[in-house]
């Protein structure tokens, strides 16, 4: 059975109000654009859109947004990583309640827990609920915090509902290494990269990624997955090289330079939250010689 | 200038139960090496026990290789050393010797600034008038990795900076590399430090540095064919197998390989201090854990 997360699946921003509070109406606008331009999933709210700075009420309320304003024409799956753990569980629960299509979690912040604490985690998060869970691997952000191989193997073995993972260590070795584990166990696991690094991934069992740059450019994501899932390499290669250019630029001050960058391309969404910084008009001007410069502006949907 | 080293092979160093280099046995590895697919050799890499050789060594050793080769493929001679006197006067060496190219890594023990990493790789480059790979290998130097910029700036400086090896499996690494490349230098090489290939061949690279040869030449070989080919799909199920094989000799290091390698019918002998040989009962669970590979059934035995 094919699994139902796969492809550039979209995590929107946060669209904010001039004093930072949630804009709601901007926000059902981008779920909107983001299903219309061919996203195969949503996910929300990832680093991305900000979800260490909102609050857990806050988070709720976009989430029973986003579950509404898509009404089921893709899956959506709702990130519930929490600096608290019990804010996790209850985001889990809630997520199941407003009938979202999965949860997203990252191992836990902070702590730098061993492996057996990961594990515990993870099946007490997994067995709170009935939602798939995706399970979130980011050691460059987390301190060398990650899921093993091995680890995944005892999950995948234990969990039923442990139905993929959102891979961003970017590494040859480490994606292999859970590529074997998992999909011996399970054919059809979601082994999906946290962004856009499909050309390398895809040849090892990888079917498909979160977005970084898909509120800017929707277009080259699913060109690129095309690519790649047909194996035209030489044309992959060229369109991810060209989405790492994106990843590049938009890295840097993640997300308040994607925030940037959605003005130029007609979708303003407001600041981004402090501590990030908002993006300048100097930034801006940047960014837009970067989009010019890659043909983005010519090839990508502008507005609405 | 460019240099396409292609599949290269990285040989151990067969040391004497006296810890002196056994260059009878070394001569047999470069012929076995040589018959099993490799398309150039590098020499002596870190699991060729480089720093663990005296300077004279190197160079008898390297001298030695580039004899054996005797053009039928080209040697590509490893200088790297703390001292970036010392590392730029073995590239010298090499280039007098015969080496086909030379290959160098950040310095030893010392932590540097980047302008001086670069200084170190541009002294090292401009000694020589053969093409200069320069090896990316965090693991194997405490963290210390280059970036794309500081790449850059050695192409603007070096004619005969060709390459990068790479064994940080870096994706982003590896495509900032070759996006900057193209531009500057469009022949540039990014060759795979390890036999993880796949995800390395998919971005672009076109050669591979491979200590497992020792091990398994034939399915070294297969993937690495499958990978140039641009099979990626079809490449899969031999990577696989390789990353099981790493799986198994991984936590060993070069005792491992050694390990294998003799119970291969190859004897390369014991590592040099500080390295320790595997104990009588690791070495057993070792080939024992190898014998059930499937892929390891078609591999030669002996010499």
């Amino acid at each position: 059975m094919q699994n139902k997360f796969r492809g550039v699946m979209q995590s929107p921003v946060t669209p904010l109000r001039d004093d930072f509070s949630l804009d709601l109406p901007t926000f059902e606008r981008l779920l909107d654009f983001h299903v219309r331009v061919g996203a195969p999933a949503i996910s929300w709210p990832h680093h991305k859109g900000e979800s260490l700075n909102l609050t857990v009420e806050e988070r709720k309320l976009f989430a029973e947004a986003a579950v509404k304003t898509v009404a089921g024409r893709v899956p959506v799956t709702i990130h519930v990583s929490a600096l608290a753990v019990e804010d996790t569980m209850a985001l889990a629960r809630h997520a199941q309640a407003i009938g979202a299509d999965g949860i997203l979690a990252i191992t836990p912040y902070f702590w730098t827990p061993t492996l057996e604490a990961i594990e515990a985690y993870f099946m007490r998060l997994c067995t709170s609920i009935d939602l798939p869970v995706l399970s979130y691997n980011s050691p460059s952000y987390l301190a060398g915090v990650e899921i093993t191989g091995e680890l995944m193997a005892r999950l995948i073995e234990t969990l039923p509902n442990f139905v993929g993972v959102k891979e961003a260590s970017f590494n040859s070795e480490k994606f292999l290494e859970i590529s074997r584990a998992a999909l011996k166990l399970r054919p059809n696991f979601a082994l999906l990269t946290g962004v856009e690094f499909l050309l390398p991934s895809v040849p090892l069992g990888g079917i498909g990624s979160y977005s970084a740059a898909g509120s800017i450019c929707p277009n080259l994501c699913t060109e690129l997955f095309d690519s790649c899932v047909t194996g035209e390499w030489t044309r992959a290669r060229e369109l991810q090289f060209k989405m790492t250019r994106l990843w590049h630029l938009f890295k840097d001050q993640y997300p308040s330079s994607l925030k940037g960058g959605m003005v130029i391309m007609g979708r303003s969404v407001g600041p981004t939250r402090a501590p990030l910084p908002t993006a300048t008009p100097e930034r801006q001007a940047y960014i837009r010689s970067q989009l010019e410069d890659l043909g983005i502006l010519d090839s990508e949907p502008h507005g609405w | 200038m460019t240099f396409d080293p292609g599949l290269v092979h990285t040989p151990l160093t067969p040391f004497a139960p006296d810890r002196r280099v056994d260059f009878d046995r070394y001569g047999r590895s470069i012929e076995f090496h040589l018959c099993q697919g490799a398309q150039a050799l590098a020499v002596p890499m870190h699991v060729g026990e480089s720093v663990s050789l005296p300077d004279a060594e190197k160079r008898e050793l390297l001298t030695f290789a580039v004899k054996t080769a005797a053009k039928r493929a080209p040697v590509i001679a490893h200088v790297s050393d703390a001292g970036t006197g010392i590392a730029a006067a073995l590239a010298r060496h090499a280039e007098a010797a015969g080496a086909a190219a030379i290959v160098a890594t950040t310095p030893y023990y010392w932590t540097p600034p980047l302008a001086m990493i670069l200084e170190h790789f541009f002294q090292i480059g401009a000694a020589v008038d053969i093409p200069f790979f320069v090896l990316n290998a965090p693991d194997d130097m405490a963290g210390i990795k280059i970036n794309a910029d500081l790449a850059m700036k050695l192409v603007a400086r070096l004619p005969n900076f060709v390459g990068v090896v790479d064994a940080s499996l870096d994706w982003q690494f590896m495509i900032e590399l070759l996006t900057e490349a193209a531009r500057l230098r469009p022949d540039f090489k990014l060759v795979a430090g390890t036999e993880l290939m796949v995800s390395a061949g998919a971005i672009g690279a076109t050669g591979m540095f491979s200590a497992l040869a020792v091990i398994a030449p034939k399915l070294v070989r297969q993937l690495f064919d499958l990978c140039r080919q641009q099979k990626l799909f079809e490449a899969r199920a031999a990577q696989e197998e390789i990353a099981a094989l790493c799986q198994i000799l991984k936590p060993g290091g070069i005792a491992a390989l050694k390990a294998a390698a003799r119970g291969l019918g190859r004897d390369y002998g014991d590592p040099r201090p500080p390295l320790l040989p595997l104990d009588g009962a690791a070495e057993k669970t070792l080939l024992a854990e190898i014998d059930v590979l499937p892929a390891l059934a078609a591999e030669p035995r002996g010499w």
